[in-house]
């Protein structure tokens, strides 16, 4: 169709466009606005409405259905004194701090991959290695806590099986291993986005360069810290943001596993959020624990957004 | 020459010791699921034979109506994602009615902010609607997703579109129906694609808004269903595994076919992740 219209159009060149042009324009707008409408009315209704709803709820002791009282900072005040948040607050810390350190594996898989000298190898290993992507979230969070699990799962079978029976665990059950038990889930952590952006940083560091430091003398330890690292400033700064974020997210995995227990040890916000409306009853307060994850995050997709608009630019 | 070679095999063990960690969970995982009771006390590391493939049949039968909850709103999201996201992006991108930045910029808004935020508000106002326990709830709060994506990929597609084509067809009298058609469309195609996959990894991925919005068991979607199924099949591990890796098959088929849109939607897909 495309094909047949390009010749027709030019025969016609020589018809000035400007004289149709106005009475064209108007119609097109109320067109156009007609043609917006049903985005901007599913984004208006379900993504601000909600939004701004929350906003205004979380000075409420919002009672769906009935009639709400304002309440004024009463629920931040509550907020700011209630313990389990600030644990489950402080959780978030050590996800963080976890995840950041689980990069060192991707990293040195990412290197090791661009030292194979043939890039069909490259391909198969990368493929590989991001493979665990590919299944749903859900089945890798049931799948490990099978791992997890007391009489038949994978860790306790390995430790009786290699002669430590003294070492099993209730590895989701006891307060003191239940948070770490869920931050090891994905070891070895390779397939997820700090993985391919490493590689693709890697592979786009012109070969040149490496060639240069190994004629300097420069050894692989040296290249790393001394060209890799400093050439992929930008891509730690991204991916550090977009942790922060994610981190902000956590949470279906101590839903499913663990459902913040046992003993509160593994309590999230976003878990917090849920309890306190669906179990508590307490709308106006679970709005204004959303609405604090909403700002925050909010502050930090800015940065993300300035990222990457430099990044752009350059 | 040696030297490389032998350099390359070291990496190649190194590389895949790693890659037999990371996948070892997923191995077991199929290796299990054609093991009877009896087999995985007795086998518990190997494969054991004979294969018991009525573990499948047992698993099916449970998982077959969430699969089947899961595709009908994977295929509602991408139709309206589709839809909407392409004809807002056209409009946004080609006619530009005043007022179009400020729409752009409300909708890009949306990609910072993770939907989970405004999860407690979203539940009341379905409620109000009368929307909980049903696809149409489902189909919702994944579409809006989807379509803030889609018009900020297709904008970026729809805006390197040479003007003089448009100029050409307006020329030859065609209305913007018809651009939508002919010029845009086949242009945006593979990026149609991606957000489809996209909206597919998402529907087969979100756990919250169903788990709070679903009570009626024929309506769960996978990732709360298989949930479910994990606790009728308590400690039939071998059925339990057989419904874990069928429920995986749609997205490692995606994987195997599309690997390259698939990383990609990862990629673009990662900082909107819900």
């Amino acid at each position: 169709m495309r094909q047949d219209v390009l010749p027709r159009a030019a025969d016609r060149s020589e018809t000035p466009p400007a004289a149709a042009e106005p009475p064209r324009r108007r119609h097109r707008y109320w067109a156009a606005y007609l043609a917006l409408l049903p985005t901007v009315a599913l984004i208006g209704l379900f993504a601000y409405e909600p939004a701004i709803n929350g906003i205004i709820h979380s000075f409420f002791t919002w009672r769906p259905g009935f009639t709400s009282t304002f309440t004024g900072l009463a629920n931040y005040e509550r907020m700011l004194t209630d313990e389990l948040w600030w644990s489950s607050v402080a959780n978030l810390g050590y996800v963080f701090v976890f995840g950041i350190f689980t990069w060192i594996v991707p990293f040195i898989a990412a290197q090791l991959v661009i030292s194979l000298s043939r890039r069909r190898a490259q391909f198969v290993f990368r493929t590989v290695l991001i493979l665990p992507i590919a299944f749903p979230q859900i089945v890798t969070l049931l799948i490990w806590s099978f791992m997890y699990h007391p009489q038949d799962g994978v860790l306790n079978s390995l430790l009786s099986g290699i002669g430590l029976d003294g070492l099993r665990q209730n590895w989701l059950g006891d307060p003191g291993l239940a948070l770490l038990s869920l931050l090891v889930i994905g070891f070895p952590w390779v397939a997820g986005l700090p993985f391919l952006i490493f590689l693709t940083a890697l592979q786009n560091i012109p070969q040149e360069i490496f060639e240069a430091a190994a004629l300097d003398g420069a050894g692989r330890i040296r290249r790393i810290f001394s060209i890799d690292i400093p050439l992929m400033a930008s891509q730690f700064t991204l991916l550090l943001f977009l942790a922060v974020i994610s981190t902000l997210q956590y949470g279906m995995a101590a839903f499913v596993l663990t459902g913040g227990g046992p003993d509160n040890a593994t309590q999230f916000p976003i878990l917090r959020m849920l309890a306190a409306a669906f179990s508590g009853r307490d709308w106006g307060y679970a709005a204004t624990l959303s609405t604090t994850l909403f700002a925050v995050t909010l502050v930090f997709g800015l940065f993300v957004l300035a990222t990457q608009r430099r990044r752009n630019r350059v | 020459m040696s030297r490389t070679r032998r350099n390359d095999l070291l990496i190649s063990i190194a590389l895949t010791v790693i890659a037999f960690l990371g996948l070892f969970p997923y191995l077991f995982m199929v290796i299990t699921s054609f093991k009877s009771t009896e087999q995985f006390y007795e086998n518990y590391w190997l494969p054991a034979f004979p294969l018991h493939l009525d573990n499948y049949a047992r698993a099916w039968e449970q998982i077959q109506p969430y699969m089947t909850v899961t595709l009908i709103v994977a295929a509602g999201t991408i139709a309206a994602t589709i839809l909407l996201g392409s004809v807002a992006a056209t409009v946004l991108a080609r006619h530009r009615p005043p007022g179009h930045k400020v729409i752009l910029g409300l909708i890009s808004a949306l990609m910072m902010v993770p939907s989970i935020a405004s999860i407690i508000p979203l539940f009341v106002l379905m409620r109000d609607l009368g929307l909980l326990d049903s696809v149409i709830g489902l189909i919702i709060p994944m579409t809006v997703a989807g379509v803030v994506f889609a018009v900020i990929v297709l904008h970026n597609y729809i805006k390197q579109i040479p003007r003089e084509m448009y100029e050409a067809a307006m020329l030859d009298g065609a209305g913007g129906i018809r651009m939508y058609f002919s010029i845009v469309l086949p242009v945006i195609r593979p990026a149609i694609g991606t957000v489809a996959l996209i909206s597919v990894i998402n529907v087969w991925n979100e756990y919250f808004w169903p788990s709070l919005i679903i009570s009626d068991n024929s309506l769960r979607t996978i990732p709360v269903g298989l949930q479910f199924f994990k606790g009728q099949t308590s400690t039939d591990w071998g059925a339990q595994f057989a419904g874990f890796f069928i429920a995986s098959l749609p997205m490692l088929l995606l994987f195997t076919f599309l690997s390259k849109q698939f990383l990609a939607g990862m990629r673009g897909g990662l900082s909107v992740d819900r």
